[in-house]
Parts: C-alpha cells; sequence; structure tokens
C-alpha cells in the first residue's frame, strides 16, 4: 500500500524535469556537432589524400594518321580519370579513359598533326595532375 | 589555508567546457596533420624512390631461340621492369615482362615470342615506379 503511495507520489512530481530535458537536448545537439566535424574531417582529408596520391607516365606517344595515341600507366595508390589532354595548348577530343592502380591503357586523341613537327602534350586528370612533355612526330 | 584553496578548485566548474572544447578541436586537428604528414611521407619515398633508379638496357640482339635483351642496374635499388617496347617506324609493339634487376646487376632476359624487326628499330623498358630506359639500333 505504502509502495503504491510512493510510486503516484513520485509519477505526479514533475520538478527537475526541465534540467534533465535540457541536458538531454544539448547531448544531442554535441553529438550532431562532432558528426559533423568528423565527417568534414574525413572528406577533408580523402580529397588530399586522393590528389597526393595520383602518378602518371606516358609510357610511349605514336602519331598515326589523324591520330595521337598515348600509351598511359597509372603509377600512383588511386585510380584515375582522364579528364583533358591539350596538345600545344588547344583542348583535343579523347576516348574516355579510367586508369585502376597499376594498370595501363591506350588513350587515343583526335589530331590532324604535321610530320617531323615537335608537339606539347598535356595529360590532365580529373582530380587535377597534369602530364606534360614534348613529342616529335615522324618524317 | 592550501585545504581551502585546494577545495574551491575542486569545486570551482567554471571553464570545464572551454577546455573540452579545445581539447576536442586538438584531437580533430591532430586527426587531420598527422593523416595528410603520413600520406605526404609516403608519397614523397615513393618518388625519391623512382629519382633514385637508374636502368639500361646494354645489348640488344637476335639469338637462335628468339630475341635476348640485356638490362643493367645502375642505381641503388632493385628494379621491377614491367613493360617492353618495340617500336619501329610501322608498329609499336608492347609487351608485359616481370623482370627484377637487383642494384649494380647486370640481366639477360630471353623472350622466344619477340622477332627484331629489320632497320631502325628502339627499344624501351618500363620500370614499375615509372622510369624508362630506351635503346635504339640503326
Amino acid at each position: 500500500m505504502g509502495e503504491r503511495k510512493n510510486m503516484r507520489k513520485l509519477l505526479r512530481n514533475r520538478r527537475g524535469i526541465t534540467p534533465v530535458l535540457s541536458s538531454l537536448l544539448m547531448m544531442v545537439i554535441a553529438v550532431a556537432g562532432m558528426s559533423i566535424a568528423i565527417t568534414a574531417t574525413y572528406v577533408i582529408t580523402d580529397g588530399l589524400h586522393d590528389n597526393m596520391g595520383e602518378r602518371l607516365i606516358v609510357e610511349d606517344v605514336w602519331f598515326t594518321p589523324n591520330q595521337v595515341s598515348l600509351y598511359l600507366r597509372n603509377v600512383g595508390k588511386i585510380s584515375i580519370e582522364v579528364a583533358a589532354v591539350y596538345i600545344n595548348r588547344t583542348d583535343q577530343s579523347f576516348t574516355p579513359l579510367e586508369l585502376e592502380q597499376n594498370k595501363h591503357g591506350w588513350l587515343t586523341v583526335t589530331y590532324g598533326w604535321s610530320a617531323d613537327s615537335a608537339y606539347e602534350i598535356k595529360v590532365v586528370t580529373r582530380r587535377g595532375t597534369t602530364v606534360v612533355d614534348y613529342y616529335m612526330s615522324p618524317y | 589555508m592550501w585545504t581551502i584553496t585546494c577545495r574551491r578548485i575542486k569545486r570551482d566548474r567554471r571553464g570545464i567546457s572551454n577546455i573540452i572544447v579545445v581539447v576536442l578541436s586538438l584531437v580533430i586537428i591532430l586527426a587531420i596533420v598527422s593523416n595528410i604528414v603520413l600520406w605526404n611521407y609516403e608519397m614523397t619515398q615513393l618518388d625519391w624512390e623512382k629519382m633514385k633508379e637508374n636502368v639500361l638496357i646494354t645489348n640488344v640482339e637476335n639469338v637462335t631461340s628468339g630475341s635476348q635483351f640485356t638490362f643493367q642496374n645502375n642505381g641503388g635499388l632493385t628494379v621491377h621492369l614491367v613493360s617492353l617496347w618495340i617500336i619501329n617506324p610501322t608498329d609499336h609493339q608492347r609487351y608485359d615482362i616481370n623482370v627484377f634487376v637487383n642494384s649494380a646487376e647486370t640481366k639477360t632476359y630471353l623472350r622466344g615470342d619477340i622477332a627484331l624487326p629489320t632497320g631502325n628499330y628502339t627499344v624501351k623498358v618500363v620500370t614499375e615506379r615509372g622510369n624508362t630506359a630506351v635503346y635504339s639500333e640503326s
């Protein structure tokens, strides 16, 4: 009987609810804030990681009629995607190429070249890594 | 007197949240910086190793069982050759290879499926780190 009375008293007593609620709310806000901070940290660090880990080499350049073919090798720590190719500082159309780590393949650029001339060829990846060099076309 | 001061410090809860905020911020900053520094160190190591490579093709010849290539490693690190190119004016042929040449070692590599072209040609090998060695024959 006494226990019941005590329980009723406890249930009716509303004092002290506000501090509990405010503490709970503060905890939720703090956890949300920390989650946002940690996610932002991960996103920023991941982006920098990717940018720093890109390495690309041009193994070979082959001048064929109205085409320049570049053999690319991914020697970095992350997959790459070719975003642009410039020949003599002019943007050229090319076959899309994506290379996983340690993979290699041909990148074909449509370009009408002249014999016995030097060409500045620049390959730019989606993350902004560039590989640029001069290549001589055949006679 | 000393005991009273100690009690006051223990009871005084003002500024605790500031300290927690600073500590958490420091943890986040430390995590970012250490992550970037470690990754940067790894990539710098990769570039440094690439710079230290020095491989040469000293000889290329036709033998009865195919073509024989001689590679010389003058660098301080073992090199892993992954690509072999036979280039002439009409064709650029690439072959996958898997040859390790230790530092200060000269190694011959025989390939039965490669026939060297007649006339001018260039032989090129590419290392796993991204360096190339070129040999021209006319």
